[in-house]
């Protein structure tokens, strides 16, 4: 049993089913991130927690508590909104105590805590000004500072990064992780950024359609992502797919496929599982994130299986740390991530290097990883 | 060529101005007339209006027919002037116009924050009472207000007047609240205010450009309505217009024009009050819901 466990949490609006039996368990200081595009259901999950949406079945419980039926304002929680939502009408001294206040708490108590909160986020010199006159990365700390303040068992954040500018988000980012470390807080964050949710999380929560797609560290999410929904979501430029077909050959499973002229390449497979074995004769899609294809030079010197091939360089996109280098694969444009510096041109016959320790493979059909 | 132009440009820019302004005065003139020849009438003596012009200014100035119309002059069969009855449409009207307004405000907040099943048809109804004739209900409500023993009373006038008020000014508070972040009543929710803390703390602060327009608008029509207040009221609960209509009416021999003028400048004088004070607010408030993001 977790510091907040989901079990098997549903959500209908009539006949509609929204979120699909959902078994999530949050342990104490974990930072949980909710990833997934629009209508994944993921604010709804949020809201639920919340008890801001109530709970069709299963059951969400904080500390062993069960939270079914429970006002917001007793679950002791905390939730820092996409808008903010401070109150316009009130100072910012009075938006951070405000929980406080209608929680019976005495003036002096709620003097220090606001102190407290206004020296942790710096945000003393703003606490007589009101919402309106501040600037966005001012408004989001005193957001928090409001959550902050309550001293709750759960944070819940519903995508609180979204109406900053690009680089006071990440500016913003760095602050929260530094926030998480230092208060060691229990963290559910929604967001649709999957940078956002690599960055931050301990683990992550990918949805679509209503149901965890995969639960797992980030680490485990950007390297064996469970599905081909996990695989394109995460990870930007997004993973390579290319249809391949598997082979038997002397050194073991091979992944076949052509090369940007046509010509056949072999990609063998090291240690290859017995699933994958069973796949032989069988297309199946291999994937291949941008950095495990690269120029022969840049490629992983740790790795143990890295194979070079031949392949025409269609468009080069220079973006300052890389080079983005796009070339065809069985047929695919595949996008692969050269070293700053290589001097390719579009037209030119080029070498790769692709890490196959890194390279996934999903069986097309079910659209699940083959372990 | 340039130089040229641009003052040509100028000049058109002046005459058509000139011209504007000249219609616009024209205008404002033709609409105040009725309010001048009123305000001129009501400081003469009834022997210069009898006597010839109505247009004219006043040979004597005299403030005796705005005594008389406020503390003298004959209403029915009492000679009390209008002043009886301005106290009964105060008490009429204030309390009407604070509890239709309130009670519109939580309407809207109900109708817009609390949603549930069939509120769009309550809102349909609501909106409904708004387009009734009032003479329909004229006779229903004589009845409803003899069975609550409210016939007759300053009372039973203001509840007239909050239910028929009450369908604006809900339309009004739920269009305003229709645009306020309802993520600010879930943090409140979350920060552990209730459904009237919310409302008290929240919500009505926010709310002073419609409020104006809901008082003014409700201020207006019950200060100046004649039908509930001949239908409704008894002697000792008549409001002002109902008073000015038996003052005109109940003159013995000589109609006393310039009394009946200073009456009628009496009766309408806290409307236009209200509207001078708060009016600005007015306009800002009714497109507050709609320019706001």
């Amino acid at each position: 049993m977790g510091f907040l466990d989901i079990n098997n949490a549903t959500k209908s609006y009539g006949s509609v089913e929204v979120l699909h039996n959902v078994d999530i368990q949050v342990e104490e200081g974990e930072f949980l991130v909710l990833v997934g595009p629009s209508g994944c259901g993921k604010s709804t999950l949020l809201n639920m927690i919340a008890g801001l949406e109530d709970i069709t079945t299963g059951q969400i419980a904080i500390k062993g508590n069960a939270m079914n039926g429970v006002h917001p304002s007793n679950r002791n929680i905390a939730m820092v909104f996409q808008s903010y939502a401070l109150y316009p009408n009130m100072s910012v001294g009075q938006n951070i105590t405000f929980g406080l206040e209608m929680h019976g708490v005495p003036k002096p108590e709620r003097e220090k805590a606001m102190a407290e909160v206004a020296k942790l986020l710096q945000i003393e010199p703003l606490l007589d000004r009101k919402p309106g006159q501040l600037s966005g990365g001012q408004r989001q700390r005193v957001a928090m500072g409001r959550a902050l303040v309550r001293d709750p068992d759960v944070f819940l954040f519903d995508e609180p990064l979204s109406n900053l500018d690009a680089k006071l988000r990440v500016d913003m980012r760095t602050e929260i992780k530094k926030l998480h470390q230092k208060l060691g807080t229990t963290i559910v964050y929604v967001t649709h950024d999957q940078i956002e949710a690599l960055t931050l999380s301990t683990r992550i929560a990918v949805m679509n359609g209503g149901y965890v797609q995969q639960l797992g560290t980030p680490k485990e999410i950007y390297d064996t992502p469970a599905n081909l929904f996990v695989a394109t979501f995460m990870g930007s430029p997004s993973m390579n797919l290319v249809s391949v077909k598997i082979v038997e050959t002397d050194q073991g499973i091979a992944a076949q496929t052509t090369n940007g002229h046509g010509k056949t390449i072999l990609l063998p497979f090291l240690n290859a599982s017995a699933e994958l074995k069973s796949y032989a004769g069988q297309t199946v899609t291999l994937g291949v994130r941008p950095e495990a294809l690269t120029d022969p030079g840049g490629a992983d010197r740790d790795a143990a299986n890295v194979v070079e091939f031949d392949s025409r360089v269609l468009v080069t996109e220079p973006a300052g740390s890389d080079t983005f280098v796009t070339t065809t694969l069985g047929g695919t444009e595949c996008n692969a991530r050269m070293r700053a510096d290589v001097q390719v041109r579009p037209g030119d016959d080029v070498r790769f290097a692709i890490n196959m320790d890194k390279a996934v493979v999903f069986d097309p059909k079910t659209e699940k990883r083959i372990s | 060529m340039a130089v040229a132009s641009s003052d040509t440009a100028i000049r058109t820019g002046r005459i058509t101005r000139t011209f504007l302004y000249l219609v616009l005065l024209l205008f404002a003139l033709f609409y105040l007339l009725p309010f001048g020849v009123m305000v001129v009438n009501s400081v003469k003596p009834l022997s210069e209006i009898t006597g010839g012009n109505m247009m004219a200014l006043p040979k004597v100035w005299t403030f005796e027919p705005w005594r008389e119309a406020w503390a003298t002059a004959q209403i029915g069969v009492e000679p009390t002037g209008l002043r009886p009855y301005f106290w009964n449409s105060i008490k009429m009207v204030v309390p009407a116009v604070a509890i239709s307004t309130i009670l519109g405000a939580l309407n809207g907040y109900v109708l817009t924050k609390w949603r549930f099943k069939y509120d769009t048809m309550t809102f349909g109804f609501m909106l409904f009472a708004c387009f009734i004739p009032f003479q329909i209900v004229l006779i229903p409500m004589a009845r409803v207000l003899g069975l609550t023993g409210m016939a007759g009373s300053t009372p039973g006038l203001v509840f007239v007047h909050v239910i028929f008020g009450l369908g604006f000014t809900t339309l009004y508070f739920k269009n305003y609240y229709q645009v306020f972040p309802t993520e600010l009543i879930r943090a409140a929710q979350i920060d552990g205010a209730g459904f009237f803390r919310i409302f008290q703390r929240i919500l009505l602060p926010s709310s002073g450009p419609i409020i104006v327009v809901s008082v003014i608008w409700q201020f207006t029509n019950i200060w100046n309505d004649f039908l509930f207040g001949a239908s409704f009221a008894d002697l000792d609960s008549q409001p002002m217009t109902v008073a000015l209509n038996n003052l005109v009416n109940s003159s013995h021999g000589v109609k006393q024009y310039n009394v009946h003028f200073a009456g009628a400048i009496l009766a309408a004088l806290p409307t236009l009050l209200v509207y001078i004070v708060a009016g600005r607010y007015f306009v800002r408030g009714l497109m507050a819901g709609s320019v706001k993001g």
